[in-house]
């Protein structure tokens, strides 16, 4: 069974003359245990597609299921436990609370989920595989880009969750870095059984993926 | 908690300001309500000090002791027990040649009768001899002793300063308590007067002989001279300072919360609830109120220790109690004003931006 599932999803903005398709009939599948990058053009709608399949908003029309659950109807606090327990977001940018220490970015979702966070171990290898091991104590203002980016990725993980949503994750990485993240992603997918759904213009990223598709004006196309 | 913590710990500038702000505003009201209180409580400390239900005057006089003539006549029915004091009111101008002028009410008493009974002396003794006065401590603190002599109203009769009383005053000048005959010396000229007023203890004592009125004592301290109008200024004043705390708290909330909307928006994409926000955003404020309330109550205890005696402040329980529910109250409402616009935060809006 896919983790995510999208069947004839489309997503319009505005009305009249204003009226954006953003997203047209897309269908699409991402199962546990894979890399799947989405790549494509500014504004082909990829940052609109990751916000519907982690239950940030919803569709025009169709259906989204998570865990074979359709999502279209649920509560705005249901979706947002959806979010808390199942799925990690990376976002574009400015994803870090600016007054909270990295670490204290931790603590926040240990003040709201109680139960099955990762362990302090499991935490601590991870910081050390993203390089960010002894920044835990700094702010964000504190951090480069990468270094913020690496901690957002730390931070999306922190609750567990099934499903990790990344858009951008690599924007302000170099090839060095671009590489110990995908290697990290790819290990995510394969020993812990997540699925990991990475939107990207990143090429470098290509030979960490399980499945490439392209977007393009909203729709989108299976490459790979 | 949590989140309201780190973040004024993050931010201490942008925080400390509307601290300073909101002890400002503070500091303010608790001054302006003990000036109030302390004020009213000039005007009434004698009425209260004897403890007075019922006051008798003469009816043409408006309600005002110091104006009231009770004659032979007036009081000829009169029975009065331990609970009723006679009494005579007339303002002095008391002099001495080494001591600065003090502008005063003569009251005279009986000896025999509560008023003189009660008499709480500081210093010094009771008056025994018509000549002898006891005075208010604002004498005191203006430089009188223990044995001065006064001059009233430029009479050619000096009296003596045997005592000082505290808690003496009327309509906010200092007491000289005398002799009922001393008073009708003072207001020469009045066949016939026997006293300004009778004062009762007992809430219901009526006496309305001739030209005599019985009032309440409430309505007597309502038309004391300016008083009425004096206490509804301060309130007014108060008011006000409520109102604009409230409205100051309530942009600044407002104003704050419009420039974190992005943070709400990446803490609900990651799965925050909204009810732990608005918590935060309410517990913040109540933590901004209730740090600046402390500093504000600190710089008035301060204040009341620094200031001179003859400032009429009186920095009482009831105002720290008020003063800081109130304080709190808008601090809650303030903040309670942009929990609108948390609860619609979109979190879609926290990608792509
Ligand atoms: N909230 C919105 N209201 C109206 N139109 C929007 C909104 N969000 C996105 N769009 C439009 O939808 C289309 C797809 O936008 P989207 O952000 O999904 O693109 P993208 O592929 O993520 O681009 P980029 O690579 O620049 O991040 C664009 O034409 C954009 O202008
Ligand atoms: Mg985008």
């Amino acid at each position: 069974m896919a983790v995510i599932e999208l069947k004839n999803v489309q997503k319009v903005y505005g009305t009249g003359a204003a009226e954006v398709q953003a997203l047209k009939q897309i269908d699409f599948k991402a199962n546990e245990g894979k890399v799947v990058l989405i790549m494509g053009p500014s504004g082909a709608g990829k940052s609109t597609f990751l916000t519907i399949a982690g239950s940030l908003q919803k569709p025009t029309s169709g259906q989204v299921y998570i865990n074979g659950e359709d999502i279209a109807n649920i509560s705005a606090k249901q979706s947002n436990a959806l979010r808390l327990n199942q799925i990690g977001f990376v976002l574009q940018a400015y994803n870090l609370i600016p007054f909270l220490t990295v670490k204290e970015q931790f603590e926040l979702v240990d003040h709201v989920k109680k139960q099955g966070n990762l362990d302090q171990a499991i935490m601590d290898k991870l910081l050390e595989q993203l390089g960010i091991a002894g920044l835990i104590n700094k702010y964000p203002s504190e951090l480069s880009g990468g270094q913020q980016q690496r901690a957002a990725i730390a931070r999306a993980l922190y609750a567990n969750p099934k499903i990790l949503l990344a858009d951008e994750p690599t924007a302000s990485l170099d090839s060095k870095n671009v590489d110990e993240v995908g290697q990290l992603f790819k290990n995510l997918a394969q020993n812990y059984q997540k699925a990991v759904i990475l939107v990207t213009h990143d090429p470098r990223l290509e030979k960490y993926a399980d499945h490439i598709y392209e977007m393009m004006d909203g729709e989108m196309i299976k490459k790979q | 908690m949590f989140l309201a913590i780190k973040e004024i710990k993050r931010e201490k500038l942008r925080y400390g300001l509307i601290i300073l702000m909101i002890f400002l505003i503070s500091y303010l009201i608790f001054i302006l309500s003990s000036l109030a209180v302390g004020l009213a409580s000039e005007n009434t400390q004698a009425i209260e000090s004897w403890d007075a239900k019922q006051v008798v005057l003469n009816k043409n006089a408006n309600v005002s002791m110091s104006q009231s003539l009770l004659t032979k006549d007036d009081l000829s029915k009169t029975k009065l027990t331990k609970n009723e004091a006679l009494l005579g009111q007339t303002p002095v101008v008391a002099k001495n040649s080494n001591r600065p002028q003090v502008s005063a009410q003569f009251i005279g008493v009986k000896k025999d009768q509560f008023i003189y009974d009660d008499q709480e002396l500081i210093a010094g003794r009771k008056a025994k001899k018509d000549r002898e006065v006891v005075v208010d401590q604002a004498f005191q603190t203006k430089g009188y002793k223990l044995g001065d002599k006064l001059e009233l109203n430029g009479s050619a009769n000096k009296y003596r300063i045997v005592g000082f009383v505290k808690n003496a005053k009327i309509n906010i000048a200092p007491i000289i308590y005398g002799s009922l005959a001393s008073w009708r010396k003072l207001r020469q000229g009045m066949p016939n007067i026997k006293a300004s007023a009778i004062i009762s203890r007992n809430a219901n004592y009526s006496y309305n002989h001739a030209n005599s009125k019985t009032y309440p004592i409430a309505q007597f301290i309502k038309k004391l001279p300016g008083y009425t109008a004096q206490n509804m200024t301060f309130q007014l004043m108060i008011g006000f300072l409520f109102v604009i705390s409230l409205i100051i708290i309530a942009v600044f909330l407002y104003i704050l919360t419009m420039q974190k909307m992005h943070n709400f928006a990446v803490m609900r994409a990651q799965g925050i609830p909204s009810r732990t926000l608005v918590a935060a955003t309410v517990s913040q404020s109540v933590i901004l109120v209730v740090v600046g309330v402390i500093i504000g109550l600190a710089a008035m205890w301060l204040t009341a220790k620094v200031l001179p005696a003859a400032v009429p402040m009186s920095f009482t329980p009831q105002i720290i109690l008020s003063g800081t529910c109130g304080m709190l109250l808008t601090g809650i409402i303030g903040s309670l004003i942009p929990v609108r616009s948390i609860l619609k935060v979109d979190p879609a809006k926290a990608i792509g931006e």
